[in-house]
């Protein structure tokens, strides 16, 4: 047999991949190998997930690195995370170094057919560790384990392990360690001498090719796996690599074979449960008597059609409320800590490109992204307590029957249910659907999800323009039901979507349900905490390169470019204005001299101090109002109100200069006011004709039937990228300096005092809905577009998803403001 | 008979798979090969069904290509 190339012994460092069937704790045991010293990435080129580790107990001067594997079943490869693992193991992986041993992770309990990986893996050729995990949970099952027999029926070396309570993890160190310099002991022979014949006569036949064109030789085991599953993924890959000539002998092989009365896509399993059950009868005896598991019993009502649903809509209803609810606080920290930031920033540089840059640009629109944190941590929380308990599988089978008659798959719906979050970790999620069409089922209306990007558009005009009123005795409100029934217009059209997809584009028959239904345990805070903390980690990283960048972008299309004809213009209006006052001003100086006969030099002066004593009382005045919250109207209002305006009168009557501080006070306050006015005419007018603003009015004519004028428009391209960034467009556009967010009162009553040019407000319940409903259903993210293209290798998909989401989304709106403002 | 008339709790042996390759291929990973021991724990669509100590979740179309004899 031929051995793969391995790193010579004594190098400087050593590789052990860890490998196991799914639910076999082999996560468990990776952290209990290498502690909190790992390391989360990607594979080039394919995003499943590699997690590295040091090996704890390995010596100083050979470090040992663990690469915990994806759990499989075997390695035929039928899924893409399949795939991965045979690459990884045979060095196939750019930038993963071969390993120097395996170790396989074996469930005590299901030693039949988790054995059937462990013979696949010896015929490799690298050395193989088994660590026999859940060898409690054996006994208490009535199953007792030889391990010395076990060793020596596979050849390998077996160390029993209790993962979950660190046992037997110091024996497996050690084994560890000196399996990366032993020898590669011979396999058993597990297939029929008539098979093996042919197995050889293939890898000579490959490697006579392969030293031809000089390229390594796929190993003998994946040769194997090549001509006993036809149509399998690694048949396909050696015909592309070796060609024609491959598939002849492939063909004439599988005659032969079926000649002699063999069934080709039989034979392994055949071959290998025959050889474990021979090697079982020596090692495992298991007492007829077996009690029924905790499992079994949870199951009892977990899995049933009716109770097993009310608990799973119970415990979703649960998920949502806290995401909701225990959030708020959180959300509103980081909101005001990017506030602050903005205006500390805005203070250390001088006023300009710069300034706006980094303030407007870069601190809210990062801002307004990360303000998603703590939504997106705590709704991975509850999805890695419930799938680190083995609850996912039971969802996934309740929900099997419904998600099959919209032509999905039990499977879709952790995908589906991660999209609540963000629709990213969801089509990463759906890497587990075998079926290549289910999936991409699965990945295009995934997306459609209210995700919790799309939350601050729907709170931010939910608040301005639905009424809030208590229904059903306080329990809820209507402003909660508009929220409720948004998420609803995303699920339902993604079913429908599903629902039309499968019979016509995606056509064809959907894979039967099969899924292994894990024992429940308790949730490991490790394995909890660090899907958390990673995802976490992926989204900062994100917020903190595409977003960042696009925002950057959008600010410079909307800042670029500033003829100086504009500002001279603005200029000329300003200095009118600064002349007009200064006028004023020595006209009243004037008048009071004239009128009091007093001399004019420290008149000026003294009216001026009058003046901002008046200034004072009323910014006294604005901060009780809005530091106690008083309503316009309300009892304590009108005392506040009439307290400020005794104040006035007893300073205008105290001194004969009072009514020319009074007349001073009022001439800057106004004067002030139509500066501001200037300043934000200006920014408009920059705006108009900024590159922004000309695609703005280019597309009008597009949005207008939603309801929109051109800047609600280019507010939504605007945050094409990222759908969040329209809060910050909004704000830039309506001439606010684009720092608004959904709690800011400036925006909203600029909202609410935005009109269109006769005059009428533009914005209703008509438009909010129509806003609120194109953003429910159009496919604004960059990010989730480029996850799809990653994940289905083509950009067939993303284009596909964003024009149909884009176009359901248009003409959904347009329903909407077209009945709304009929009805309403 | 199929796997689909075991009833609940009712113990069987594989006797043959029917599938596709593809799908026997799959169905074997995971424990339903000729010979294999199992037992129905809730029948319907999808069932779960118990081989060794594993429970598995099977949707219709792969419990009617699997035959059973009695135990």
């Amino acid at each position: 047999m031929r051995t793969l190339p391995r790193a010579a012994t004594g190098t400087a460092s050593a590789t052990i991949a860890l490998i196991g069937n799914p639910n076999t704790g082999k996560t468990t045991l990776f952290n209990r190998l290498t502690g909190f010293n790992q390391r989360v990435g990607n594979y080039p080129g394919v995003t499943v997930e590699r997690t590295t580790g040091k090996l704890k107990c390995s010596p100083s001067d050979r470090p040992i690195t663990i690469i915990d594997l994806p759990g499989t079943y075997s390695l035929s490869a039928g899924s893409a995370d399949e795939a991965v693992v045979l690459d990884a193991l045979s060095g196939r992986i750019r930038n993963t170094p071969t390993p120097d041993a395996i170790c396989c992770v074996v469930d005590a309990k299901n030693l039949r057919r988790n054995l059937f990986l462990v013979t696949q893996l010896i015929e490799l050729g690298l050395p193989v560790i088994v660590a026999l995990n859940m060898t409690d949970l054996a006994q208490a099952a009535g199953i007792e384990i030889d391990e010395n027999e076990l060793a020596k029926a596979l050849g390998v070396p077996v160390v029993p392990v209790v993962a979950t309570r660190a046992i037997g993890v110091e024996e497996l160190c050690k084994a560890l360690t000196e399996s990366t310099e032993g020898d590669t002991p011979p396999a058993p022979v597990v297939f029929p001498e008539e098979v093996n014949v042919h197995i050889d006569r293939l890898v000579t036949r490959i490697t006579r090719s392969s030293d031809e064109r000089s390229i390594a030789p796929p190993p003998r085991a994946i040769i194997a796996q090549a001509l006993l599953t036809p149509g399998g993924f690694h048949e396909h890959r050696l015909l592309l690599e070796y060609g024609d000539e491959l598939a002849v002998s492939l063909a004439t092989s599988r005659h032969q074979l079926s000649k002699i009365g063999f069934r080709v896509a039989e034979i392994e399993a055949d071959a290998r449960y025959a050889w474990i059950g021979g090697a079982l009868a020596r090692c495992q005896t298991s007492s007829k008597l077996r009690d029924i598991s905790l499992t079994e019993k949870a199951d009892r009502v977990l899995t049933h059609p009716v109770s097993g649903l009310v608990i799973l809509i119970l415990i979703m209803g649960a998920v949502f409320q806290s995401v909701y609810a225990w959030t708020a606080p959180l959300i509103d920290i980081i909101d005001a800590a990017f506030g602050e930031l903005g205006v500390y920033a805005a203070g250390l540089l001088p006023a300009g490109a710069l300034q706006s840059l980094i303030t407007d640009g870069v601190i809210s629109g990062v801002g307004a992204v990360l303000v998603f944190l703590p939504q997106i941590l705590v709704l991975f929380l509850f999805i890695a307590i419930l799938e680190d308990c083995g609850y996912m599988a039971r969802a996934a089978f309740l929900l099997d029957r419904f998600m099959r008659f919209l032509g999905l798959n039990g499977k879709s719906f952790i995908p589906l249910l991660s999209s609540f979050a963000c629709a990213i970790p969801g089509i990463m999620a759906a890497r587990t659907i075998e079926n290549t069409r289910d999936r991409l089922l699965t990945v295009v209306i995934a997306p459609l999800m209210s995700c919790s990007a799309r939350l601050p558009v729907y709170m931010l005009l939910i608040a301005i323009f639905v009424p809030n009123t208590q229904l059903l005795w306080g329990i809820t409100n209507t402003q909660t039901i508009m929220l409720l029934c948004m998420y609803f217009v995303g699920i339902f059209t993604a079913l429908a979507v599903a629902f039309v997809l499968k019979r016509t584009l995606l056509k064809g028959e959907s894979q039967p349900f099969l899924m292994e239904m894990p024992t429940y345990k308790w949730p490991s805070p490790k394995t909890v905490f660090h899907r958390v903390a990673d995802r976490g980690k992926q989204f900062c990283i994100q917020a903190g390169t595409i977003i960042f960048a696009m925002t950057i972008v959008i600010w410079a299309l909307g800042y670029y470019p500033r003829p100086a004809s504009i500002a001279a213009s603005y200029e000329q209006q300003r200095t009118t204005l600064e002349a007009e006052i200064s006028e004023g001003f020595a006209s009243l100086a004037a008048a009071a001299s004239s009128d009091l006969g007093i001399l004019e030099d420290s008149l000026a002066t003294d009216i001026e101090t009058l003046s901002a004593r008046f200034a004072e009382f009323n910014q006294q005045f604005t901060d009780t109002i809005e530091g106690e919250g008083f309503e316009e109207g309300s009892e304590a209002y009108v005392a506040a109100v009439s307290a400020y305006q005794q104040r006035v009168d007893e300073l205008t009557g105290s001194s004969p200069l009072g009514e020319y501080a009074l007349a001073h006070y009022h001439l800057s306050t106004s004067t002030s006011a139509k500066l501001n006015e200037v300043d934000r005419r200006e920014a408009g007018d920059y705006l108009r004709q900024s590159f922004l603003g000309r695609i703005g009015h280019f597309i009008e004519p597009a949005v207008s039937p939603l309801g929109w004028d051109w800047r609600i428009g280019t507010a939504a391209i605007a945050s094409f990228p990222a759908r969040e960034v329209v809060i910050g467009a909004l704000g830039t556009i309506f001439n606010l300096g684009g720092e608004q967010d959904e709690g800011s009162s400036t925006l909203r009553s600029t909202i609410v005092r935005a009109e269109t040019p006769d005059g009428e407000p533009l914005f209703n319940l008509a438009v909010a809905l129509s806003i609120m409903v194109f953003f429910a259903l159009c496919c604004q993210c960059g990010a989730t577009l480029a996850t799809i293209k990653r994940e289905t290798n083509t950009w067939r998909w993303p284009v596909f998803a964003f024009v149909y989401m884009t176009g359901l989304a248009y003409v959904m709106a347009l329903v909407t403001y077209q009945v709304a403002i009929r009805v309403i | 008979m199929q796997l689909t008339q075991l009833t609940h709790g009712q113990q069987g042996v594989v006797e043959s798979i029917t599938s596709s390759e593809s799908s026997a291929k799959r169905l074997a990973d995971i424990g339903f090969v000729r010979g294999a021991r199992l037992q129905m724990v809730r029948p319907g669509d999808p069932c779960i069904v118990r081989i060794d100590e594993t429970c598995v979740g099977l949707g219709f179309g792969h419990q009617k290509h699997i035959y059973v004899g009695g135990s």
